[in-house]
């Protein structure tokens, strides 16, 4: 019973904050606060109960089925948790914003949809909870006036996903005659290859929309950009990854890795990963040419989508491990740097890269998220991402596809050059003189932060705990063993020991500490106090922000442009100026309408003489 | 034993490198025309500088040039200097490639604590010119590992010395490795990281003291560990740490030369060029190698 009991509460819970809202404040933000806290409950309590399933209605004699497996349970505790903790950061980020029990409502709601989906054993629910989480999306995105045109190319694209996805349900039924999961696992030999493939086309289009795969990705950053903050994480932590969950479903637990590397000639899954190498090349460089910090996060957003499909795409072991580690580590540091934007744009109003600078002394936390989140976008060592793109980079250069393993490694270089422009404009180089007062973060976002940052770092020298979970996922999806030990992984092949480079680093920090405290003592001065040849810099007026890479910038701003955007506006364009054309031959005049009449009956005739 | 593993090749790195940074004095000292300090100048530098006073602006400012040196001594520790090599199942050539990241990284975050506009334009032009050597770099370390058919450092060595050296089997690829070899060291042509007549020596300008010893430690640490990428992936190691040494002499007198010679890039310069050539060999080298 565990499993309606999660989405009763998921689902009650949401108008329960909506109606608490009418009564008082307070009384809101302390139901959504133990709503979330209940749903973390449920879920982790399904822990272990992994395997179950519960059919909770029937419709139109079709079984609507809830169940839970590795999978589902790895997507679903990543969900609550990243939901407790944006609730927890809304409550002094939107205290002041209007149509606020709207806003929790429909948060709630998000969450219920993606919970119901991950949880829903057949395709009937998954529809109608992707219908509900997609629509509530689309309102939260438009919850501000200046969101209104990025809701609408978000849900235009996701209705376009849905139809497709609802075809290739149609598909599947007609075939096989089931809508359940579980059977239609059970049956997929008897489907032959040309629907196979269609099948994976159609789920294709609708889970690359909301992964933002290019081409299917211009409603991402705009979407990402006018939400609030704490909805901001949510949607970048785990609703765009549920194409993720979607993709992971068909390829692997309906599909079966064995028939999907191999279904026609293996097209599908080249072109897969080509597709993601690609999004990871143009989403990390457009982003480096962003002036606005949730833009610039929202571009990496869905470059790092393309390292998650190109490691699920290209269907080894290691690969697919490194696709569904990613996805969790990706969660965490987008979520912790949306949550650090958040903080800083709650201070000082603006997320503008060229107007912020110097930061650091006055929101030492919000800074500490900025630092760990970049590190983790990057993949330093010891932080979480760069486990699961080593597992990604390995396996494509072992099983020689040098060139999908350029386009990964290349587009963590452009990586790190628009993450620390991000950390330097906002929290390094001068202190712009108005933002002299201003306050640290208050403590309700203060904690997410630190939470999200430590989790940063545990993952990243302690990598065997989630990869134990993925593990097991890809036990159940017939892959063989990786070798997971809690210190990373073990195996023929070159092992990577986390531990290892951790405790290298400690004992020569150590050292180097030492030698510092060896040499003469330094002296504490004001970060404005500086040397600049004899000269004098003025505060305020040599702030290094605007246009940070400017020689680069020139180079490869013609490459880098947003070209299906481009093409769209174009298409558009021409749509309008034929639909301009055609408009002008109705002018309103009898005489010439007439004429148009005279004109025809005149071609008519001449025509049927030509053709005697 | 792997710590002193450790040491020793923190000490062998530092002595090399100590001596290259000499020689590199001593030998644009005669090419222009002068005698030059002696050979152990820059150790009486280091010294120095551990006496000298010194200014911090931070925490950061601190941690960053920690951060930085420690970064540079863990790549250290992945090389196979002779049979000395600390850790080497550690994850292998990829991470080399990240923790390479740590030492201009550390720098990065330390030097701009400071409110000084001329760090942050010698760090901007700093990540410019990386992405452009890294772009040849990793076309470079790919077509290594896919020749050989592994990640792992040591083992890439050790087939070097089973059949032939790298840049008999891979020579379009070798050739782009020592072009960028100068941009990767911040040697002369690209020396626009720290330009002391530009920028006032760029990242470097509020360093002064401790920080500046750390500061050139790191960079004598960053000397060696690109020359010796070269020799392990290319000319095949050494058995013993005096033999990987001698094939270290030449490889850092040709780039010398090189770097003596050339005037001052621009940024733009440097980067198109790095995505040139370099880039366009590095390219055919890996073609050429999956090809195969």
């Amino acid at each position: 019973m565990l499993l309606p009991y999660t989405l009763i509460t998921a689902f009650t819970g949401a108008f329960f904050v909506y109606l608490s809202g009418k009564i008082s404040e307070k009384l809101r933000n302390f139901l959504g606060f133990v709503v979330s806290l209940a749903l973390l409950i449920l879920v982790s309590l399904m822990y272990t109960k992994i395997g179950i399933s519960h059919t909770y209605f029937s419709f139109l004699n079709y079984p609507l089925v809830l169940r839970v497996d590795w999978l589902s349970w790895f997507f679903g505790i990543a969900i609550v948790s990243i939901n407790i903790f944006a609730v927890i950061f809304s409550f002094s980020d939107m205290k002041d914003k209007k149509r606020l029990d709207l806003f929790y409502l429909l948060m709630f709601l998000v969450n219920a949809g993606m919970l119901g989906v991950v949880l829903s054993g057949d395709l009937i629910s998954f529809y109608i909870y992707w219908e509900i989480m997609s629509w509530s999306t689309f309102l939260l995105i438009s919850f501000r006036e200046e969101g209104f045109s990025a809701g609408l190319k978000y849900i235009i694209l996701s209705i376009i996903g849905s139809f497709s996805m609802l075809v290739g349900m149609i598909i599947l039924y007609s075939q096989l005659g089931t809508f359940d999961i579980a059977i239609i696992v059970e049956q997929m030999d008897m489907l032959s290859n040309g629907f196979a493939f269609s099948i994976l086309i159609l789920f294709g289009i609708a889970f690359g929309i909301k992964n933002a795969l290019m081409p299917l990705h211009t409603w991402l950053p705009d979407s990402y950009t006018e939400t609030e903050s704490p909805f901001t994480a949510v949607i970048s932590g785990m609703l765009t990854r549920m194409g993720m969950y979607g993709f992971l479903l068909i390829l692997f637990v309906v599909m079966g890795v064995n028939r999907y590397i191999l279904l026609a000639g293996g097209k599908y899954s080249f072109v897969l990963s080509w597709l993601g190498a690609i999004t990871i090349i143009m989403g990390t460089f457009i982003a480096l040419l962003q002036n606005d910090a949730k833009k610039l996060l929202a571009w990496h957003g869905i470059g790092q989508g393309g390292y998650m499909i190109l490691g699920i795409a290209y269907g080894t072991a290691f690969s697919v491990a490194g696709g569904i580690f990613h996805t969790l580590n990706h969660a965490i540091y987008i979520v912790l740097l949306y949550f650090s934007v958040g903080a800083v744009e709650y201070r000082t109003g603006t997320r503008n890269l060229n107007n912020l600078g110097g930061l650091i002394k006055k929101m030492p936390v919000a800074f500490l998220g900025g630092l760990l989140g970049i590190s983790g976008l990057i993949g330093i060592p010891l932080t979480n991402g760069f486990v699961s793109k080593w597992l990604i980079y390995k396996s494509l250069i072992l099983n020689r596809s040098p060139f999908l393993a350029f386009a990964a490694l290349i587009g963590t270089w452009g990586t790190i050059l628009s993450v620390y422009k991000f950390l330097h404009n906002i929290f390094l180089g001068q202190l712009p003189l108005k933002y002299s007062n201003v306050k640290k973060a208050p403590f309700s976002m203060q904690f997410p932060i630190i939470v999200f940052s430590t989790a940063i770092i545990l993952f990243g020298v302690l990598p065997g705990i989630p990869l134990g979970i993925v593990e097991k996922i890809m036990g159940k999806m017939g892959f063989k063993s990786l070798g997971v030990n809690i210190w990373g992984i073990a195996s023929g092949t070159g092992s990577l020991n986390t531990l290892n480079i951790f405790f290298a680093i400690l004992l020569v920090i150590l050292g180097v500490y030492i030698l510092y405290k060896i040499g003469f003592k330094s002296k504490r001065v004001l970060q404005e106090d500086t040397y600049a040849a004899g000269h004098y810099i003025p505060r305020d007026k040599y702030a290094y922000t605007t246009e940070f890479y400017a020689p680069l910038f020139d180079i490869i701003k013609p490459i880098f442009r947003e070209w299906v955007s481009i093409f769209i506006e174009k298409l558009t364009g021409f749509g309008n100026n034929l639909s301009d054309r055609i408009r002008r031959i109705y002018v309103g005049d009898l005489g010439t309408y007439v004429l148009y009449i005279v004109l025809f009956l005149a071609f008519l005739i001449v025509s049927r003489w030509s053709i005697w | 034993m792997v710590i002193l593993y450790g040491l020793g090749s923190i000490l062998i790195a530092f002595m090399v490198g100590i001596l290259f940074a000499g020689i590199s004095r001593k030998v644009k000292a005669r090419i222009h025309w002068r005698y030059g300090p002696p050979l152990y100048q820059p150790l009486i530098d280091i010294v120095k500088l551990f006496h000298q006073e010194s200014v911090s602006h931070g925490f950061i400012f601190d941690f960053g040039i920690f951060f930085s040196l420690t970064g540079a001594i863990v790549t250290l520790f992945f090389i196979p200097i002779g049979y000395i090599v600390p850790l080497h199942e550690s994850g292998g050539l990829l991470v080399v490639l990240y923790l390479m990241l740590i030492a201009p990284f550390g720098i990065a975050l330390s030097s701009v604590e400071a409110a000084n506009p001329n760090a942050s334009i010698g760090i901007s032009r700093k990540f410019i010119l990386a992405l452009g050597y890294e772009i040849p770099f990793l076309l470079i370390l790919l077509s290594v590992m896919t020749y050989y058919g592994t990640i792992s450092f040591v083992e890439i060595v050790e087939m070097q010395r089973e059949s032939t050296w790298g840049i008999i089997s891979m020579p379009i690829t070798g050739i782009a490795f020592l072009l960028i070899l100068p941009a990767m060291m911040g040697l002369k042509p690209f020396d626009l990281i720290g330009a002391p007549q530009e920028i006032s020596s760029g990242p470097e300008v509020e360093y002064g003291g401790i920080y500046l010893a750390m500061s050139k430690i790191q960079h004598i640490f960053l000397i060696f560990i690109n020359i010796a990428l070269f020799v392990s992936l290319f000319l095949g190691g050494g058995a013993e740490p005096l033999t990987f040494f001698l094939k270290m002499l030449p490889v850092f007198f040709i780039i010398l030369i090189m770097s003596t010679i050339y005037p001052r890039f621009r940024i733009e310069q440097a980067f198109r060029f790095c995505v040139r050539w370099p880039t366009i060999l590095a390219f055919l080298g890996l073609l050429l190698v999956v090809w195969r």
